[in-house]
């Protein structure tokens, strides 16, 4: 699904990638471990292409990460970023930003699933009535993740989106994105939750390895 | 009536009065001097060598020469502009001038071909004065207006690479930022328009006034002006987003460093 072949990567005369190939499968679980942040947010820069390798190739589904079908591919990948920057002003009208996209076939999310999915993630029906700023860290992550499922997409790349939560949310969390087969999840994160799930495949960074 | 004329003598005794801010500076030292000589020699010279080109532009009033002076200023207001955008001037000079020119004439045209039904459309008088208005009160808010918008852009890195990763179109991407710009760029024309003819008598009224005519006229020429300028303004800030749009980002969507003057990394 997601491919990385002998890519080099610098950035600000730094060498963030040399030689490094990943190949993570359809329907894989997989968690990026490393020191750098750097190294971690380019790699998912790359698939997304708001970065472009200095040298190799990056592939998505079969298809090479382009200027052409970079847009396209971003319309496959549901990402949420370590800040959970989804922007400021009212919870309910920035979801109705993220659905209104002509990617995202225009519709508004269905109230009800919405519900439900608050619910599932406990949070409150009144945060659709905040502001983004009035939200704690917790709150922002799960909302961002409730949007990232409603896209029903089917490749998942998440940037720390556990991090704010407490151990039982992030069971919860993590159970859900594992459980699904069809979905293909790269997460970075320190979580052991993440980390000891028997689905969850390590990749290592540092050594480029798969972990056995 | 006429403007009573002020005599070359009489305008010397004008630079009198810079006796008291030399004066002011002198007992509080407040370093003002050396800045102040600068300026007003500036203004001066510049006033001067204007003053003589209009008075042959306006005796030649040739369509030609008339519509290339104009073109000098629009040109001027785009190095000035980007200067204020902190943008490199080749790589942003053409979509920035295009915008400009087109938000200029047309509005220009319009005035004076439906509003003041000129007999003579590209008159000196009119087009070099009214384009001066409308250049510079729009200078201003595009040079808040466009700054802000990359700016913005640039601060808020993730939320805009956010955006695009939801799948958003450049367009989409970047409609919450040209909202943001358009609207900041009109607060100050809306604020003083709010306040016109009670805070302040516009410079055009003066103007008008002093050159002779009544209030009426006055009144009508600073309306139509001010209406001019908010149409100038908004035409122009948007344009010029969607003209550098195309040279400031990526096929990526992603926007180009650059185009920055200074280093100004992500």
């Amino acid at each position: 699904m997601i491919k990385l072949v002998n890519v080099n990567l610098a950035y600000n005369g730094e060498t963030v990638f040399e030689n490094f190939s990943l190949e993570v499968k359809k329907g894989a679980k997989a968690i990026i471990l490393g020191k750098s942040s750097l190294g971690k947010s380019s790699l998912f820069f790359l698939i997304l292409g708001f970065v472009t390798p200095d040298r190799g190739k990056v592939f998505f589904d079969g298809n090479l990460v382009d200027e052409k079908s970079v847009w396209d591919i971003r319309k496959k990948v549901a990402y949420v970023d370590q800040d959970v920057s989804i922007g400021d002003g009212n919870v309910s009208r920035w979801l109705d930003f993220v659905s209104h996209l002509k990617a995202n076939g225009s519709v508004g999310f269905e109230k009800n699933k919405v519900k439900d999915f608050l619910d599932f993630f406990e949070l409150s029906v009144n945060v659709l009535g905040k502001d983004v700023s009035e939200l704690s860290g917790g709150e922002r992550q799960r909302l961002a993740i409730i949007a990232s499922v409603l896209l029903e997409r089917k490749v998942f790349i998440l940037d720390e989106v556990t991090s704010s939560l407490d151990k039982h949310l992030r069971r919860k969390v993590v159970h859900y994105f594992v459980e699904r087969d069809d979905w293909t999840v790269v997460v970075i994160s320190h979580d052991t939750v993440w980390l000891n799930n028997p689905r969850v495949k390590v990749f290592d960074l540092e050594v480029g390895k798969w972990r056995q | 009536m006429e403007t009573v004329n002020i005599s070359i003598f009489s305008l010397a005794l004008t630079f009198l009065l810079l006796a008291v801010p030399i004066f002011l500076s002198l007992i509080f030292d407040i370093g003002l001097i050396k800045a102040l000589f600068n300026s007003v020699v500036r203004m001066s010279i510049q006033l001067i060598l204007i003053g003589v080109f209009l008075k042959y532009l306006f005796l030649w009033n040739n369509t030609l020469v008339n519509l290339l002076w104009l073109s000098v200023m629009v040109l001027v207001a785009v190095f000035s502009a980007v200067r204020g955008f902190s943008m490199k001037i080749s790589k942003v000079l053409v979509p920035v001038f295009l915008s400009f020119s087109i938000a200029t004439f047309i509005i220009i045209l319009y005035l004076n071909v439906i509003i003041i039904r000129l007999d003579y459309v590209f008159d000196a008088r009119y087009l070099v004065v009214l384009g001066g208005m409308l250049l510079g009160n729009s200078l201003r808010g595009n040079i808040v207006g466009i700054a802000a918008f990359y700016k913005n852009i640039k601060k808020d890195s993730k939320k805009f690479l956010y955006a695009l990763s939801l799948g958003a179109s450049l367009h989409e991407a970047l409609l919450p930022y040209l909202r943001q710009s358009v609207q900041l760029a009109l607060k100050p024309t809306l604020a003083s328009m709010a306040t016109m003819g009670i805070v302040a008598l516009p410079g055009m009224m003066t103007g008008v006034i002093l050159g002779g005519a009544n209030p009426e006229v006055a009144i009508k020429y600073q309306i139509m002006i001010m209406i001019a300028i908010v149409t100038s303004t908004t035409a122009s800030v948007v344009l010029t987003i969607l003209m550098t749009m195309r040279v400031c980002f990526t096929k990526y969507g992603t926007l180009k460093t650059e185009i920055f003057v200074g280093n100004s990394s992500f």
